[in-house]
Order: C-alpha cells, then structure tokens, then sequence
C-alpha cells in the first residue's frame, strides 16, 4: 500500500454501523453530568487533539464503542471503526504508590463528608483538593500520566477511538467514582477498608444480608437453613395471629420511582429509550394496580374472561 | 362443604382442598393403586379436581382453574394411628390427643391457578371466612390472601426494582460457573426497607405450617424456611402485579403455558442488551435468551447498580433522623419584637431495627464504646461505616445533611423555620421512601400541624315564615370567619400572623402551620364582608365537615344560630330532641329506648333527612319502626309507606303489624298471585304499609316507582350494601318523603358499605362514589387515616342510631329474659308438600277409628311439623338443603346477625334429623364449626361438647341440641340466644331448655326465638296455647296427647294452611 493509498484509504473512513453498542448518555453538549466526569474529560479536551476530539464524541454517541474493561490503571476498549475486525484501545494511567495512598488517606479522614460521599456512590466536591493538598493529583496532570495506545492504523495519539473510549469512560465515572481510584490503583474495597479506619466486617455482603430465597437448585437447599413442619395438629393447621394495622400506611407516593432514582444511571446504558424516564411512568402505572391489590379490589369481572 | 387450602410453588398457586367425605369414585380408585405400590395413600379427605373445580366458581366474578392444571402432590400431615388430622372438626372430629402425631405424605389433587386467577382468588379472600356458603378458606389460604395484600402494599409504595436472575438461581448465589450457560429471566423484586424488613419477619413467623407442607416426591418432609417460601411467593406477586399493570390481564396472556415457556415468538431481535431487558420487563414473558456469558455479565451490572439499596436492607440499625423543636413562642416574639433562640435541630440516631424505641444518637456512635459499644458488637455490625454510608446516601436526598458531613463526626444539623417546615413536608417523606427512619414532633399530623387556621361560616336563620314549617330548602345567606383551633381571629392578629412571614410559627405554645396563600385568602374575606348563600341542607351537609372553604383553608364547621343552630346541634347529638309520646293508636307501650329510637326516627323525618336504625337484634326495631309509620300516617294525608324486606321476615312484619298497629292497613306485594300495574296502584294507595321483598323491587320497579310513597323503608339493609346490585339501584331510585334503613349488623364499622345505604338514605351526601372512595375508602383503608375516618363518623353518625343490648347505661330497662316469637314463611314447595299431607290426612281421617285415629292425628302432626322444618327432613332423602325452608332461611339470617357481634346461640329441634341438617348447612355457611348434641352422644363426648362451649373462647359459637338429649341438666350460660326451631307444645319443656342458657351464672340477657311458621298448625296451636293459658299449662302437661282428642272437624281446621304468604 503506497503512502498515497493509505490515505485514500483513511480519509473517507466511515464506521461501520454498530448495533447494541455503548451509548452516550449525553445527546448534545458536554458529557458526563457529576463534576468529576467533566473535569476527567476536561483533562483530555486540554490536549488539544482538534477534530478528533469532535469524531470522538459522535463514534461515544452513535454506540461504536462495543465494550470497556476497567482494571487497576488501564481500561481496555473494542471500537469498531471502518476495518471489520475492531480496534482495541488501552488507556493507561499512572498508579499512586502505596506511601501516596496513606497519605492520601489520612487526609480523606479529616471530614466524614469524603468517606460517607464515596460510600454511597459519589465524588466529593473538594476532593481534588485534598490530593493538591497532599502534593498528588486525581486527575492526570499531563500527558505523561496518560498512556494511550490504538491498534487503528492513525498515527496520531489521542486518535478518535480514545477519544470515544475517553468520553465515555467520563460517562462511567457519573455513576461509579471508585473506578477512578480503580484507575490510579485502589479497588473499591481497599479504599473503603481504609477510610475511616473502617476495618472490614465479614458480613458486608449484600447477597449474604438477603435471605435464599430460591430452592429450586439442590445444592443451594443443601446449605439453606431448614425450619421442620411441626407434628401437632394443632400448630400445623395455624399460624400466629397478626396485629391489624401490619401493613401501616399504604398511598400512592407523589414522586414516582424515588428507589431506582436513588440509584441513578445504569452503567453504559445502551437501550434506545432512557431508563429513568422509562421507570417513572411504569412505576406510576405499577402503584395504581399495586393499591387495588392491597384493597382486595382486583378480582376478575365476568367481562374479562 | 369444602376447605380450600393453598401452597405456592414456582411462581404458582396449587390449590387443593380438604372435604368431609371421600368425594369421588376415582379417588377410591387412586386409593386401591396406592396401597399396591408405596407407601403414601390418598388423603381420605382430599377434595377432587371437580370439588375444586366448583368451589372456586362461587368467587367473585368466577375463577377458572387452569384446563390442564390438575397434578397430583404429597401434602405431609400430622398423622396419628394411620389416620390424616384434619384441619377443622368441620372435616372430621379431632382425636383426644395429638401428642403422638407425625408427620406423614398423603396424596393430594390440586389445581393449578395462573397468577391472574391466584390475586381475584386471594382478593375474594380479604376479610371473609368463606366464599360461598360450604366454601371455607383455609388458614393457609387467608394467609397468602393476606400476603398478596403486603406484596399489594409493597406495589403501591414502589417498594421494588427491576432485576435479572439467573433462571433457577438463587439470590444467595454469587456468579458461579453454571451461570455461564443458562437463561435468565428479568424480574421485579420487592424491596424490604426498615418497617417492610420487620413485616416480612411478622408476616412470615406467623404463616401457618400447612402453607410449606407440599412435595413433588415422597422423600423427606418439606423444611423449606418459612422465610423463604414467604419471599418467593412476594416476589412473584409483585413480579406479576407490575408486569399486569403494564400489559393488562385480560387476554390471558398470563397462562401458565405462557409465563413457563417460551410460545410467543419475539416481535423483533433487540440492538441491546438492555433494550432486550426494557422489553422483557413490560411483557408477560419473563425469559432473556442470548449469549450466555453477555447475559452474566449484565446480570453482574444489574446487580452492582442495585448494590446502594441492597446493602441497606437487613442491618440490625438504620439511620434514623429526628426533628427537634426550639422552646420559644413565634408570636410573643414578633410582638416584643425581642429575639430568641429560634434554631431546630435535625438529630442523627441508630435506630435498632428490632427494637424501634432503642435509639443510639450518632454523635455516641461514632466513638462508640462501654456499653453503647456492647449493642453494636452483640450484633456484629460496624456503626461508623454504617453511618458513613447511609449519611453519604442521605446527602444526595438533602443538602443540609451534605452541608453537615464537613465535621468527622457529624450528629446533625441546626435549621430554621423554614427550613423545619421544608424538612417536615418533603424532606421526611423522601427520606422515609427511601428506607431511612424519620421522628417527627407529635403536633405534625403528616398532613400539617394539628393546629391551623381554619375558616367557619357563619349563619343566621331567617324567621319563619308565615306558618309554612321550615325545611331544608330554604336558601339561607351566611359569611365565613378566620379561627385558629377555637378562636376566631381579629384583622390585627391575622395581619400579625401575615407579617411574620414563616411557615412555621409558635402560637400561644402550639406550633401552627401558616400557609401564605392561605392568609391571604382569610385577608380577602376580611376585605369582602360579602355573604354566599345556599340551603340549609347543602349547610347541614358543610357543617357535618364535608364543606370546603375557599383559599384552600381547612372547613371547620358552621357557627349557626337560631332553629339552624338548634337543628345542627340536635345532628350533632350535642342538644337533645323532642321525645314524643308514642301514637296513641300504637298497641303496646314502647321501652323508654324505644321512645328515644322512635322520636329519633320521627327527628329525622320530619327534616325529610333519612336514618338507618342499627340496634342490635332483639331490642325492637319492628315497633319502633311501626310507630312511627302509624303517626306518619296520620299527619301525612294517608299515603302508604314501602317496606322492602328478605321475604323470610314477610310474615314477621304482618303479624307484627297487626300486633302493634292494628288499624293500619297492611298489604302483601308478593308470590305470583300479586297485583301488578294500575290495579297495584289502585289496591296500595288504600294502604299504610305495603311489604314486599328486595328481589320483586327490581323486578316490579316500573310500577313500584309510579306510587308516591310517604316513605321507603328498607329492612335488613344491608342487602343493598353492594350499590352495584339491580335492588340497590332500584332502592335508590325511588322517591319519597322520607327514607330509613333498618339493619342489625354494624354496618358503620364496614366502610366500602357505607356509601350505598346512605345514599339512599341522603342522596349526594357523601358525594359520587368515585368521590366517596377516593376521600374516604381509600384513606381509612389503606392509609389509616384517622382524620377521615374521624369526618366520616361525623358526617354519617346523625343518621345512624345503634344501640347495643349490652350497652346498659342506655338500655336499662331491658328484660333479663326477652321472648320472642318469629314467623317464618313457607316456600313454595313447602306449602305443596304441606297441602299433600293435609289431603293425605282427610282421607285417612274419615275412615280411622281409635288407636288407629290417634296414630294418624300423631303421624300427620308429626309430617307437618317436619315439612315446616325443611322438606328434606320432611322427604328423608339428604337432598340439597339450601333454598328450601323459610325457617332455615330466617334461622341463617339471625344466626349471621348473632354471631357478627359475638353472640353464641343454643338452637333446639325435637328431631334429631334436622339437627343433623342444621348442623352441615350451619357449619357450611359460616364455615366454623357447629356442635351437634343428640341421644346418641356417649356422656363423655357431650361433657366435652359442654365445656367447649362454655369455655373455649375460639370454640363453636352455635350449638345444636335436640330437645330431648339437651334439654335439661346442661350448663349452657354462655349462650346468650335460644333459638327453638320447631315447638314443643309443652311450655314447660320449652321453658326447662331456655333455662341452660337462662340461668345462674348467665349475665347477659337472654332473648329467645320460638319459629313457626305463618298460616300453619303451629301457629294454630300457638294461639291456642296462648289463648288457653290456664288450660294449656294442665292439657299441655301431657305432651301432644291432647290434639288427638279434637274432633275431626276441628283437626281439619288445625292442619288446613291458610292462605298466607308463601315464599317464592
């Protein structure tokens, strides 16, 4: 292939059309909506890449990005670009050493804010601080953090399929910081363990916490808790009695759908519809039904037969 | 009869059932085939898939099992010598003792139901005991009523998330290696925060053992956790409540075949898996079928999205917010213009989860050691992450609690009024729904402060007019006035209130909640001094509390003077009403209540507002009823009053009538000879009363409604409970002066009731039924809002008088023993049969001499008092029983009133065969168990029965005895009615049975009802006796011996059947 082909070849590359790829969020204008995805991409807009940064963005939002794998300091990406076979990207990012991370650590402690923030699934706003603070960085601070390969025949570095990669891993952080950590080094757990001077408790598992509720595989049964039938007639027949007001309060809530709310985007969302407003309406119709249910009200008429 | 039972299993309700009798031939079939090959038998009283079959066609609306859905299971039961216990005495007698029980398989049939038929089965079963007379809901079967009810709840609070299962996974599971190759299916799982965790732990210590006693195989006894049979049955109920309210029941598309395999074809192939997810969620196929290790790595991301709310059920603490009050008093403050401390104060606490009132304050669980250490350790849970976690969610819920995490161990925050008042109406309730405890101050009523401002309309009546009486129709003009609790408020207090500017200030010691548009409106009405007008029935209405006032203020009453004060105050039970003496043509003397009933209903009447007279049975609604009905008729021009009752008390009423008020023309609308059209029109304007029954209302509506009543009046009302019925319609629709409604069940304790039976009474008073539901129904029933069942009571209360016999500061005159005789009527069949034995006896009697005269005179007594009992006691043939006898149909109705205010009764019959079908058609109908005591019980069983009786505060709450085997000797004070179903015409051996009941240790008044039935011998002989008091008690003495001495003549006389009325 002469150098000429090869851009014969290159300029009027266009994607081949992708189905069930990861899709932006964002339909329009920035990506990522937490502070923490923005200043993540702001960080790669700053190197001034030019239009690639622009086919970046449509490859995240046309779902050409078929999927992303992150690991302590790199995420892996397939993008499929004009060649049948995908590209593979791999965005590496320098790890903090063990001595920053207690530093760091230390620091995080001084307000329950940080800790409780991460917990529950977000990025405290100053945190960037607390690294500058400590003489660290969350963020990559220059290129030289940032490692980023791309098996497409660009020669340039960011090409477009970072670019995307990029964009949308800012999406990913919306909705999972600790994959930011994950990135310079600390699993989830690890830093939990650490902040606070939480020392893991063995229960924390939240499939433990729930009861097995399923006994249709018998090695599961096996190690279920059994609770005998008892013999006497006059235990079996009946159960205990219940107080009149178990069921409390029972209204239709004002806000539809506040428990999936409280969980916020699904992680690489690719569905054609969005699934909060999808949720809010289904929720709403759910209620409805819900209440007559409770009310003894949803018997078959002779209508529906 | 029938005991329905249930158990739930892979999604799906298995209906089976227990019956009395081995059912069908088949079974014994099934029977022979078990004994040759294992050990499991078939359970002797296991109902076949016909007896399921039928049963469920009595639930509302019908449930059709599915067509294919008869499987055969192992129901493992306590066993004693080779013999099943069954679950009632309703089934078979229980053994002495059950010590030696154990557990054994019993082969079963059961039915399957699809989800759609499950929920309409469970929710006939809300609240009732029975579906239909002789269908019993089992324990098990109430239980998963009242299951499907939590997961109802659950539904309605939003309470669940979407997720994906491995097919056949359990939830305890991790990713494993088999969950590389498999399906999947997408779920809606319910959610158990805080109050639902202790809930489902409620729920499911009290399931009965029977719900999990299923297998598929005869290996070992089921020991599945109740927990867990608990939770699957609720996740699929929510699962399948969701999914329905997305893609409507109706075509059937939850059918089994449906829901457990794959029929339906995909409309399209997805772009994504979560559009596959979306889609799978809204139909009623749950299945995801695709690439396995996509599909386990999705089912990883579903489950890490959830992890938030997951990881927050099911810990021993929850975080628990607690608003705190300042002390000081907003209006002196803005009076003395002086500052003070203003600042609230938001508490964090741990709140235990299985102790509500154990509440550790953050600020001592942070550095928790000694003993609040000792709380957290005992339940191995870790207090700081804990905190860290749940404050890191609550911030995202609320700012303040973000603002507040700046310290390391932050305990709460301060705020002020607004910020309370923001806090109080929508900060708690979000942080509620989202599993976090919230204690609010005891003035908040979840709705505002107790305390508010309130607008009152003022009224003053206008002078009467001329002589003509007043009415409800007048238009009357009246002003609204401001009040906080019972004071009216000044302009200056108003304006001071206005300038405060505060939603959320201290009055007087007492928070108030001040809503700035509210204030304005009361402003306004400053401002425009202008007065609205309406009538005093749309007032009498407003000032019972369903007025609204404008500027969206709370309504808090009328204040009236003049005759519309003394009118509302007379309503509201706070000023008395005139007591009139009874009419002077009334026969009798009413009881002192009975004047107060009477004046009441003439009260009302007279206001043309209806009344619904609710004393319990026995205290005498009839006369005063009929009271009222003579002294109506009397002032009102002549114009007959409608009474419509069940046509077992046609009789009851005539004779009443002709008792109480003798010179009243009474006419019987009934049976097929009645006259219809213009010639009814004709025969009942000459009337005073004309009876007739709920089903010839309907039926006979069009010239029914051409009458101009003086009044409608209803007995046993509550047959028109369910306004959707063609005779509560047509009861509805009828016009006149005045309508009352009688009924000896508790009508007002059942709110869905409520509306039908008023509105007849008062049209439009408790608004649309749409409205009545959505204001009151929906409140009181499923939110427990005391506030509206408070204006429900008020609104409804004036016009429903119930007086309780036991209630002895208003009923004091009553007789510690009341006797009362109750005619019955016959059916049609009945009265043919009756006139067969008649003819029979007439020519058998012509040709008889001695002995042989007076075996034909004992045998036909004999026949006719059986045809009057029931003609299958009559025919011998265990024919059906229901539907047959105006006596049984009477009995049943008394019987359900008795035992609906927690009456126990005695019935007496002469004939041990009736007992018999007493006692099976009893015990069916009301699905409880009814004691039988006859000649053939041994001493020992019938001590038991005796004790049972006396003693078991569970036990059987009817007793059937025959007159001979316990009529004497027993102690039965715990009943509190006699029923004697057929006479002895000896009163003294009537008189000795009463007396087990009426007796030393009895404290309660007795009543007892002796049947007969209208227009036959028995009332013939009755009014002999009564006639021939002093004679009676020597003639009688003998027994029956006597009848054989009369003539031919007179014996004709005695046993012809008048003609009267006859059922139809």
């Amino acid at each position: 292939m002469s150098r000429w082909g090869y851009y014969d070849y290159f300029e009027p590359s266009r994607p081949r059309a992708v189905q069930g790829g990861i899709k932006a969020q964002s339909k329009r204008g920035t990506f990522g909506e937490s502070w923490w995805a923005k200043r993540w991409i702001a960080v790669l807009e700053s190197f001034h890449i030019g239009s690639r940064l622009e086919r970046g963005r449509s490859y995240a939002r046309r779902g050409q990005v078929l999927s992303i794998n992150i690991d302590k300091g790199t995420a892996k990406a397939k993008v499929q670009g004009s060649r049948p076979t995908p590209y593979a990207v791999t965005i590496t990012i320098k790890a903090l050493t063990t001595a920053d991370w207690k530093k760091l650590i230390q620091a995080l402690s001084s307000q329950a804010l940080f800790a409780a923030k991460l917990l529950a699934g977000e990025m405290p706003q100053d945190i960037e601080q607390v690294f500058t603070a400590v003489g660290l960085s969350l963020f990559p601070a220059a290129l030289q953090e940032l490692d980023t390969e791309c098996s497409c025949p660009d020669w340039s570095n960011p090409c477009k399929h970072i670019a995307a990669v990029y964009y949308l891993l800012g999406e990913e952080f919306d909705r999972d910081p600790f994959l930011l950590f994950l990135l310079r080094g600390r699993s989830r757990d690890e830093l939990v363990k650490h902040l606070g001077g939480i020392s893991p408790s063995p229960q924390r598992d939240d499939t433990a916490a729930r009861q097995d509720a399923g006994s249709a595989s018998s090695s599961l049964v096996a190690a279920a808790p059994t609770e005998p039938l008892p013999a006497e007639a006059s235990r079996f027949w009946r159960g205990a009695d219940l107080p009149d007001d178990l069921f409390g309060e029972v209204q239709i809530p004002p806000v539809s759908a506040a428990l999936p709310r409280r969980l916020g985007n699904f992680p690489f969302w690719r569905g054609a519809e969005r699934l909060p407003e999808v949720l809010e309406s289904l929720y709403r119709q759910a209620s409805q039904r819900g209440l007559e249910a409770f009310l003894g009200e949803l018997r078959k008429k002779d209508s529906d037969r | 009869m029938i005991v329905l039972h249930a158990f739930h299993t892979d999604g799906q309700l298995l209906l089976w059932g227990e019956a009395p009798t081995p059912s069908s031939p088949d079974s014994s079939t099934w029977r022979r085939q078990k004994r040759r090959g294992n050990a499991a038998a078939f359970f002797p009283y296991g109902a076949d898939a016909i007896a399921l079959s039928a049963a469920l066609v009595h639930t509302a609306g019908g449930v059709v099992a599915h067509a294919d859905g008869q499987e055969t299971r192992f129901v493992w039961l306590p066993t004693v010598a080779g013999q099943p216990l069954a679950s009632s005495p309703l089934i078979a007698e229980p053994p002495e003792s059950d010590a030696h029980a154990t557990l054994a398989p019993w082969r079963v049939t059961t039915l399957w139901l699809a989800p759609p038929e499950a929920v309409s089965l469970l929710c006939s079963c809300v609240n009732s005991e029975t579906l239909a007379p002789g269908v019993i809901i089992g324990k098990d079967l109430a239980f998963w009523a009242m299951a499907m009810r939590f997961a109802g709840a659950l539904v309605a609070r939003q309470q669940f998330l979407p997720t994906v299962r491995h097919a056949g996974e359990s939830r305890a599971g991790s990713l494993t290696k088999r969950e590389k190759h498999g399906r999947y299916r997408t779920c809606w799982e319910p959610v158990f925060l805080g109050t639902d965790a202790t809930r489902l732990a409620q729920l499911a210590k009290a399931m009965p053992p029977v719900c999990r006693a299923l297998t598929r195989e005869v290996i070992a006894p089921p020991a599945t956790p109740a927990l867990t049979v608990l939770t699957m049955f609720l996740n699929a109920t929510v699962d399948y409540l969701v999914r329905s309210s997305l893609v409507g029941n109706a075509t059937g598309v939850f059918s089994r075949a449906s829901t457990k395999r794959q029929v339906r074809t995909r409309p399209q192939s997805f772009a994504s898996i979560h559009d596959h997810w979306l889609y799978t969620l809204r139909a009623a196929e749950e299945e995801m079928v695709g690439d396995a290790s996509s599909l386990a790595q999705f089912a990883e991301q579903v489950r890490e999205w959830q992890r938030p709310i997951t990881a927050s059920t099911a810990t021993p603490f929850r975080l628990c917010f607690r608003l705190e009050e300042p002390v000081a008093d907003d209006m002196e403050i803005a009076r003395s213009g002086r500052s003070a401390n203003t600042a609230w104060y938001v508490r964090y606490l741990l709140q235990a989860a299985d102790d509500p009132s154990l509440l550790v304050p953050a600020a001592d669980a942070w550095t928790a050691n000694g003993r609040t250490a000792a709380i957290f350790t005992k339940k191995g849970f870790n207090p700081r992450e804990y905190l860290l976690t749940s404050l890191g969610q609550a911030a995202g819920i609320s700012p303040r609690v973000e603002d507040s995490l700046r310290k390391s161990t932050p305990s709460g925050y301060t705020l002020d009024a607004s910020g309370a008042h923001e806090f109080l109406t929508e900060q708690a309730w979000l942080l509620e729904q989202a599993g976090f405890g919230v204690l609010l101050p005891a003035w908040w009523t979840g709705k505002g402060t107790k305390l508010r401002l309130t607008a009152r309309a003022t009224v003053r009546s206008p002078k009467m007019q001329g002589g003509s009486g007043l009415s409800l129709d007048q238009i009357v003009r009246f002003n609204w006035e401001v009040a906080l609790g019972d004071e009216t408020l000044s302009l200056p207090e108003l304006q001071t209130l206005a300038r405060l500017k505060a939603p959320l200030v201290k009055v007087r010691g007492q928070w108030v909640q001040l809503n700035a548009e509210e204030i304005q409106a009361a402003l306004d009405f400053w401002k425009r001094k202008t007065a609205d007008e309406m009538t005093v029935r749309a007032m009498v209405r407003m000032a019972l509390g369903a007025g609204t006032a404008p500027g969206g203020m709370p309504f808090a009453g009328v204040t009236a003077t003049g005759w519309i004060a003394d009118l509302l105050a007379q309503l509201d039970g706070q000023a008395a009403f005139e007591e009139l003496p009874q009419p002077a043509a009334f026969q009798g003397t009413l009881r002192p209540y009975q004047v107060r009933g009477y004046s009441w209903l003439a009260f009302l009447r007279h206001w043309g507002l209806g009344a619904c007279l609710a004393d319990d049975m026995g205290l005498g609604k009839t006369p005063q009823t009929l009271a009222l009905i003579q002294r109506d008729w009397q002032t009102n021009d002549k114009r007959p009053v409608l009474l419509i009752c069940p046509t077992s008390v046609v009789g009851n009423w005539q004779k009443e009538a002709a008792r109480f008020t003798p010179d009243l023309p009474v006419m019987v609308h009934h049976g097929l000879t009645r006259t219809k059209g213009a010639a009814f029109k004709r025969e009942a304007s000459k009337q005073a009363i004309v009876l007739s029954s709920y089903a010839l209302l309907h039926r006979d509506f069009e010239f029914l409604t051409d009458i101009p009543w003086a009044g409608v009046i209803l007995d046993e009302a509550q047959n028109i409970k369910n306004p959707e019925t063609k005779q509560a319609r047509a009861a509805r629709s009828l016009t006149a002066d005045y309508h009352i409604a009688l009924t000896g069940t508790p009508v007002e304790n059942n709110v869905g009731d409520l509306w039908s039976i008023l509105e007849f009474l008062n049209p439009s008073f408790l608004g649309t039924q749409a409205e009545f539901k959505r204001t009151f129904f929906v409140p009181i029933q499923a939110n427990h809002d005391p506030e509206a069942t408070e204006r429900l009571k008020r609104l409804t209360g004036p016009f429903i008088l119930r007086r309780l016999k036991t209630d002895k500061t208003i009923i004091s005159d009553l007789p510690e023993k009341m006797e009362m005789k109750v005619y019955c009527t016959l059916t049609k069949e009945q009265a043919s049969l009756y006139a067969a034995v008649v003819e029979e006896a007439t020519a058998a009697l012509e040709s008889a001499e001695g002995i042989q005269r007076k075996g034909v005179i004992l045998a036909t007594l004999s026949k006719l008092k059986q045809v009057c009992n029931h003609p299958a006691q009559f025919l011998g043939d265990n024919s059906a029983i229901s539907g047959r006898s105006g006596k049984l149909a009477r009995l049943t109705e008394m019987l359900e009133e008795a035992l609906s205010t927690g009456d126990r009764a005695l019935v007496f019959s002469q004939f041990a065969e009736m007992g018999e079908i007493l006692k099976r058609h009893l015990q069916g109908t009301f699905g409880r168990e009814v004691m039988f005591l006859h000649g053939a019980v041994p001493k020992k069983q019938r001590d038991r029965l005796v004790e049972r009786f006396q003693t078991d505060e569970d036990g059987p709450r009817i007793f059937v005895l025959s007159l001979k085997a316990g009529g004497t000797g027993l102690n039965l004070t715990a009943a509190n009615h006699v029923f004697h179903f057929d006479r002895w015409w000896n009163p003294a051996v009537e008189n000795q049975a009463t007396d087990r009941a009426f007796r030393i240790g009895q404290h309660k008044n007795v009543q007892v009802h002796k049947f007969l039935c209208v227009g036959t011998l028995e009332e013939k002989i009755d009014e002999m006796i009564a006639r021939k008091q002093e004679v009676a008690a020597k003639v009688v003495g003998t027994g029956e011996g006597w009848l054989t001495e009369l003539s031919t003549e007179e014996l004709k006389e005695l046993f012809a059947l008048r003609q009267e009325v006859v059922g139809e």
